[in-house]
């Protein structure tokens, strides 16, 4: 298996604004953000100020107006929606706030469903579900549905499924925002862990000051730009 | 198997496993469909039906001579002169003789009689009246009870699908015109049209309805059925009247072709213009399944899977939802349909007794029209299901 290459997030003159009927609502103007291969970045800031919306361009489920945003080799701006969708599948992970599980498929066949758009034979399949099922705490639930599941666990499926692939970024929307503290906690942990041992960059987006604090660098988002950036210790 | 085939199946199996949320607005599409079909199946069968029971009736080795230049036996005249010529012909006329080298042949009319049937409506039958000989110059007729007539009597034998339709067996008396007759025995006819029929003695039927010395039609046994052309040049040497020699086969398929026809007329519009509303139906039913699994689509897109494999999916659900209304509908119109008994005006304005058959074709056509249903009532979701917007993924609970 190759690794992917680690990829440099680069964001330069990134403009975004929502039209909704005749109103413009701009997000963004003229934002420059850079994140370093490798690094564990905590997105925080107040309600509105487009944190979803960034980590929506990041993930190529949105484009921005104007503006560069490159990540790794690959201008995320200059794609069309379908190179977008290929390109998510070969190089990112997605946690979502709401784990987002299928709940007519087993915890492994939800974690096994980015490995469908890859030439990979069932076998070969169910080995790197077992595989990431064990590095996240759940080796033999893989036949249980997540409705029987606690949120922490979903959670832990979700961020299985995430890297099943092995991609080089991994994105949280509000990774933690549904756990309890204890959850919360694990799940952190082991976002840590997969930035630390296994060197995914990662971006976070949350509103809580604990989870951020297990990030390298808190990045504050407020009226379309960072306006702030504080060093962990 | 190809990652676009992969996704594919694993959207049709979520979908699928989804149904159960969706339980009344997707049963409502399978009924429809499911309604459809049977409409359509029913009439189908019906025309089917009549078809079969009309064009296995009658021989294409039985000539059947028309007077008067009409293709119908209703208002068909032999004169007795055209009769005694025929008789005296000599030569190859294409016709079987018997061994003192006279014309085999019967001559008949059929007088339209009332008879109430046990439910106590009246009907119009054919009361057929025939030489001796008519019998033995009809194929496949075989006697179920009782004996045959005997001419110069009041005795008729009725053909088993009309016997059964009245209660009729032999000894029983039966009110025919004014006068009653004697059901001496009943006869079978593989279900074909002579079935619907009431035979008796040519003379026995003249002197009850007042028809004496009348003669409808003649039919005669042909050597071969290609000596059907031979026979008609040599009748059309005979003058003083335009005669017509028909197949006698042929002459009961015409008369199917037309009622046929004419079913197939009044069901397709009505099964169409169901399947119009059907598809409307299947279309909302789609609609609401789309935006049922939204969110399963936007988690799925934002993993990288394709709009084609969520297109496709949702198209496949709308497919085989009306797969499974196609196989209730043509389940149910077979076990209600399949065998029922039907009846019609068939010849001489008679009523002809027959079953609706619900065959290969009828359940292709049918099934077809159902399966388009879906096919069509699918399209626009499926497209609107390539449109779900994928932030919708990050912001929903799922
Ligand atoms: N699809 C959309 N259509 C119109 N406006 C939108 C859309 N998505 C976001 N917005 C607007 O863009 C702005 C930024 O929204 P965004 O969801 O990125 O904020 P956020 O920082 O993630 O907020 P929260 O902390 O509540 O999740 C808000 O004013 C929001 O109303
Ligand atoms: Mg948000």
């Amino acid at each position: 298996m190759t690794e992917p290459a680690l990829a440099h997030i680069d964001l330069s003159g990134v403009g975004k604004a929502f039209r909704i009927g005749t109103q413009t609502v701009p997000v963004f103007s003229g934002l420059d953000l850079s994140i370093a291969a490798g690094d564990f970045v905590a997105i925080m800031g107040p309600s509105g100020s487009g944190k979803s919306t960034l980590l929506n361009m990041l993930a190529g489920i949105d484009s921005p107006d104007s503006g560069t945003l490159r990540i790794g080799a690959s201008r995320l701006d200059q794609m069309g929606e379908g190179a977008r969708a290929a390109w998510r599948a070969h190089n990112m992970g997605i946690v979502f706030q709401f784990y987002n599980l299928l709940p007519m498929l087993t915890a492994a066949e939800n974690i096994e469903l980015p490995l469908l758009l890859k030439p990979l034979s069932a076998r070969e399949r169910r080995l790197r579900v077992d595989k990431v099922l064990e590095l996240v705490g759940l080796n033999g639930r893989g036949k249980q549905y997540p409705a029987l599941m606690s949120g922490g666990q979903q959670q832990r499926v979700g961020i299985a499924r995430a890297i099943v692939t092995d991609p080089g970024l991994l994105l949280c929307d509000e990774p933690t925002g549904d756990l309890d503290r204890q959850s919360a906690d694990e799940a952190l942990s082991m976002l840590g862990f997969l930035n630390r041992e296994l060197g995914k960059t990662i971006v976070m987006v949350t509103h809580d000051p604990q989870a951020a604090g297990h990030a390298k660098r808190t990045l504050h988002l407020d009226k379309g730009h960072f306006i702030e950036e504080t060093r962990a210790a | 198997m190809s990652s676009l085939l992969k996704q594919v199946r694993v959207m049709i199996r979520t979908n699928l496993s989804s149904l159960p949320r969706r339980v009344p607005i997707s049963a409502s599409m399978v009924l429809s469909v499911a309604l459809v079909v049977c409409v359509l199946a029913g009439f189908l069968a019906m025309a089917r039906g009549f078809e079969a029971a009309l064009t296995g009736t009658g021989s294409q080795q039985v000539a059947v001579l028309l007077g008067g230049g009409t293709n119908q036996e209703s208002g068909s005249d032999i004169p007795a002169s055209v009769i005694r010529t025929l008789g005296a012909m000599t030569g190859d006329m294409g016709v079987v003789r018997d061994a003192a080298g006279n014309i085999l042949s019967s001559r008949e009319i059929v007088a339209p009689v009332e008879v109430s049937g046990t439910d106590g409506v009246a009907r119009t039958l054919a009361l057929r009246g025939m030489d001796a000989s008519g019998l033995g110059l009809r194929d496949g007729i075989v006697l179920s009870q009782g004996r045959v007539f005997t001419p110069g009597t009041r005795e008729v034998v009725v053909g088993d699908r009309l016997a059964n339709d009245l209660k009729l067996k032999a000894g029983d008396t039966l009110r025919l015109g004014s006068v009653d007759w004697t059901v001496a025995g009943r006869f079978s006819a593989h279900g074909s049209a002579f079935e619907s029929e009431i035979w008796s003695d040519l003379d026995a039927v003249r002197a009850a309805f007042d028809r004496q010395g009348q003669v409808q039609s003649l039919r005669l046994r042909l050597t071969s059925p290609q000596s059907l052309t031979l026979l008609q040049e040599r009748l059309g040497t005979i003058s003083g009247t335009p005669l017509k020699a028909i197949a006698e086969a042929d002459l009961y398929a015409g008369q199917a072709g037309r009622t046929a026809s004419l079913i197939r007329l009044f069901g397709w519009p009505l099964a169409l213009l169901m399947a119009v509303g059907a598809t409307a139906g299947a279309l909302n039913t789609m609609m609401s399944s789309v935006s049922d699994r939204a969110v399963e689509i936007a988690t799925v897109r934002a993993l990288g899977f394709s709009r084609l494999a969520a297109v496709v999916g949702t198209w496949t659900e709308a497919v085989m939802l009306a797969s499974l209304g196609v196989i209730l509908g043509l389940f149910a119109s077979w076990l209600a349909f399949n065998g029922w008994q039907a009846s019609t005006i068939g010849a001489n304005n008679t009523r002809l007794a027959f079953q609706l058959a619900v065959t290969p074709d009828v359940l292709t056509t049918a099934g077809l029209l159902g399966l388009a249903i879906g096919a069509v009532g699918g399209i626009l979701p499926a497209l609107s299901a390539a449109r779900v917007p994928l932030t919708l993924a990050l912001r929903a609970r799922g």
